[in-house]
C-alpha cells in the first residue's frame, strides 16, 4: 500500500489525510496518590494521522484512558509535548468529542434535549441544530424517539443517543473510551459496524480505546498496543485488512495472525 | 436470521420492541395506582380505627375528658374557637409568621449552599462556622430573640429561619456536590463555562435532594414559630395553645394542634405534589 501511494503524484487531498493531525512526544503522566507517585503513562511517543482510525488495546490500568484524557485536554501532562495542527493541546477544544462507556445522558432532558446539549452549550445556531441533530437521530436508528427521556431507554439505545450527541457539534477528532464496552456483543457488534459506516462517510479522525483485540483489529487503521505498570506503547500495528470492513473479515487468516501478532506484543500468549 | 442480522446495521432489535415496552409501562402503572389506592383504604380504616376507640375508651370514661377530651366535645370546641372573633386574627399572625420564616428559611439555605457549592473561597470562609453554629439545639436561641427582636412577628420568624436553614442549605450543598464524574468530564469537553455547568448539569442534578430539603424547611418552619409563640407573644396560634391550656380548655388545645397539624400537611403535599412535576424524571 505505501508503495503505491509513493508512486502516485501527491495530490493536496492526499497530503492533508496523511498528514500528522496529533503529536504526542514523550507524554508522561504521574498522578499523586496516597501510596506515593503512580506514573500512570511513561515517555510514550506517537502521530495521528488525519481521518485514521486508531485503536488503543492493553489490559486495564495501562493508561488508555490516562491517554484519552490528556489528548481531551482534560488532564495536564506531567511531561512531554502534545499538539493538534500544531497548536498546543492542553485544554478541552469544541473540535474534540468525547465518548464514554457510560452514555451520560441527563435524565430531566429528553433524547432531542440531550443531543442539542453540545450545540446549546457551544452556542450554535439553533435552526441549523434542530435540523442537524434530527438527522443524527436518523443516523442513530432512534428516528421517533426524540422525545423519550433517558430513563425509559435500554443501555444499548442510551449509547446511540451518547454517539449522536458526540457527532451534533460536528466535531473533528472523535475520542472514544471503551464506548460500547458496557453493550452485549451483539449490540456492540451492530454499534462497531455503524460507527464505521459514521466515519467512513465523515473523514473523522477516530481514537478509540477497547480492551478487546479483535474488536481493535476490526476497526482500526492502526493499533496502539499498549502495557501496564508503567503505562507504555508497546508497539504500534498497522491493519492492512481492506475496507470497507465486514464480518465476514473476522474468518480471514490475516485477521488471526494479526489478533495473535498484538497477543504476543501484550504478551499474552 | 443471519441475513436480518446483516440487515439490521442501521437499525436495532430494541427500537422494534418499542410498543412491548409501552405496554409494559402501561402495566407497571397500572399496578402502582392499585396499590396506591390500597394503601390509602388502609390508612383511612386505621385512622377510623383510632377515631373509635377514641370515642369508645371516653364513653367508657376510662380517659378524664382533662386529658383526651372526647371527639363529640372537640368537634362543638372547634365551633367556638373558629367563631370567637379573635381566632382569625390570630391565625393570621401566625400563618404570616410561618410564610416569611419558611421563605426566608428556604431562600438563604439555597443561596449560601449555592455559594458554599460553588466558590472555594466562600466555602473555606464560612462553611466551619455554619456547621459550629448547627451545634447548639436552636430552641435555647428562642429566648434570646425574644429580647433582641421584641414578642411581636420579628422573634418567630428569626426563629422559624434559625431552625428551617440548615437543612435547606445542607440539602442545596448535598445536591450540588453529588454529581457524577463523568458529567463533568462531559461538561468539561465540550468547553462549558461554569455557569453553563451550573445551570445544564449541577442545578438539575441537586433538585430531588433540594425538594427534599424544602420539605424538612417547612415542617421546622412551623415547628420555629410555635416555639417562638410559646416563649413569648402577645398574639398567634402558639400562644393561643398557651392560654387555653392554662385556662385547662384542653379541647380547645386539641383543635388548634389538629388545624395546625392539618395546615401543616396541606401544604407538605402541595410542596410534594410540586416535587413531583419538577423531577418529573425520577418517577419514571
Ligand atoms: N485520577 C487518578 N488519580 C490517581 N491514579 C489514577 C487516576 N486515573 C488513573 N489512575 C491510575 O493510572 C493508571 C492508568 O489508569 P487508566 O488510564 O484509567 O487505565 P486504563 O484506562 O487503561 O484502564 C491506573 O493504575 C490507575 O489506577
Ligand atoms: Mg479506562
Amino acid at each position: 500500500m505505501a508503495l503505491d501511494l509513493a508512486q502516485l503524484p501527491k495530490t493536496e487531498a492526499q497530503d492533508s489525510r496523511h498528514r500528522a493531525l496529533i503529536q504526542g512526544s514523550h507524554l508522561t503522566k504521574i498522578y499523586a496518590t496516597s501510596t506515593g507517585p503512580l506514573v500512570a503513562l511513561d515517555d510514550v511517543s506517537f502521530d495521528i494521522r488525519e481521518g485514521e482510525f486508531v485503536s488503543l488495546v492493553g489490559p486495564s490500568g495501562c493508561g488508555k484512558s490516562t491517554l484519552l484524557s490528556l489528548l481531551g485536554g482534560l488532564e495536564e501532562r506531567s511531561e512531554g509535548t502534545l499538539t493538534l495542527n500544531g497548536q498546543d493541546l492542553d485544554r478541552p477544544r469544541p473540535d474534540i468529542g468525547f465518548m464514554l462507556q457510560t452514555a451520560v445522558l441527563f435524565p430531566w432532558r429528553s433524547v432531542m434535549e440531550n443531543i442539542r446539549l453540545p450545540g446549546a452549550i457551544l452556542g450554535l445556531d439553533r435552526k441549523a441544530q434542530a435540523e442537524r441533530c434530527q438527522e443524527l437521530l436518523e443516523l442513530v436508528g432512534l428516528a421517533g424517539f426524540g422525545d423519550r427521556y433517558p430513563n425509559e431507554l435500554s443501555g444499548g439505545m442510551r449509547q446511540r443517543v451518547a454517539l449522536a450527541r458526540l457527532l451534533a457539534h460536528d466535531p473533528d477528532v472523535l475520542l472514544m473510551d471503551e464506548p460500547f464496552g458496557a453493550l452485549d456483543e451483539f449490540t456492540r457488534e451492530t454499534m462497531n459496524l455503524e460507527l464505521l459506516r459514521i466515519w467512513s462517510a465523515t473523514g473523522k479522525t477516530v481514537v478509540f480505546v477497547t480492551h478487546n483485540i479483535g474488536e481493535a483489529v476490526f476497526l482500526s487503521d492502526r493499533v496502539f498496543v499498549m502495557t501496564p505498570r508503567p503505562g507504555r506503547l508497546a508497539g504500534v500495528v498497522e491493519i492492512d485488512l481492506p475496507r470497507p470492513r465486514q464480518t465476514e473479515m473476522m474468518r480471514e487468516p490475516r485477521y488471526s495472525e494479526l489478533v495473535f501478532d498484538i497477543r504476543h506484543m501484550l504478551g499474552v500468549d | 436470521m443471519t441475513i436480518a442480522y446483516d440487515q439490521s446495521i442501521a437499525g436495532d432489535a430494541e427500537t422494534g420492541r418499542a410498543s412491548t415496552i409501552e405496554r409494559h409501562i402501561a402495566q407497571e402503572k397500572a399496578r402502582a395506582r392499585r396499590k396506591r389506592m390500597t394503601n390509602r383504604l388502609l390508612a383511612a380504616g386505621f385512622g377510623m380505627f383510632v377515631l373509635f376507640l377514641w370515642w369508645l375508651f371516653s364513653a367508657l370514661g376510662l380517659i378524664h375528658r382533662l386529658i383526651i377530651p372526647p371527639p363529640g366535645e372537640v368537634l362543638s370546641a372547634f365551633f367556638r374557637v373558629a367563631s370567637a372573633s379573635y381566632f382569625w386574627p390570630n391565625v393570621m399572625v401566625t400563618l404570616s409568621e410561618i410564610a416569611a420564616g419558611f421563605a426566608l428559611g428556604l431562600a438563604s439555605g439555597v443561596v449560601f449552599g449555592v455559594s458554599v457549592a460553588m466558590f472555594e473561597s466562600v466555602r473555606a470562609t464560612i462553611y466551619p462556622y455554619l456547621v459550629a453554629l448547627q451545634a447548639p439545639p436552636k430552641i435555647v436561641l428562642a429566648p434570646i430573640f425574644v429580647t433582641w427582636f421584641g414578642f411581636d412577628e420579628a422573634s418567630k420568624i428569626a426563629m422559624a429561619v434559625v431552625m428551617s436553614f440548615f437543612p435547606m442549605f445542607l440539602n442545596t450543598l448535598t445536591g450540588l456536590a453529588s454529581v457524577e464524574p463523568n458529567a463533568v468530564k462531559l461538561m468539561r469537553s465540550l468547553t462549558a463555562s461554569r455557569w453553563q455547568t451550573f445551570r445544564y448539569l449541577l442545578l438539575p442534578n441537586a433538585l430531588p435532594t433540594m425538594m427534599a430539603g424544602v420539605k424538612l424547611c417547612w415542617t421546622l418552619a412551623v415547628l420555629g414559630v410555635v416555639v417562638g409563640e410559646f416563649v413569648g407573644a402577645s398574639a398567634g396560634i402558639g400562644y393561643l395553645i398557651h392560654a387555653f391550656n392554662f385556662q385547662l380548655d384542653i379541647s380547645g388545645v386539641f383543635v388548634l394542634i389538629l388545624l395546625l397539624s392539618i395546615f401543616t400537611l396541606v401544604v407538605y403535599q402541595l410542596i410534594e405534589n410540586l416535587e413531583k412535576k419538577i423531577i418529573f424524571w425520577s418517577g419514571m
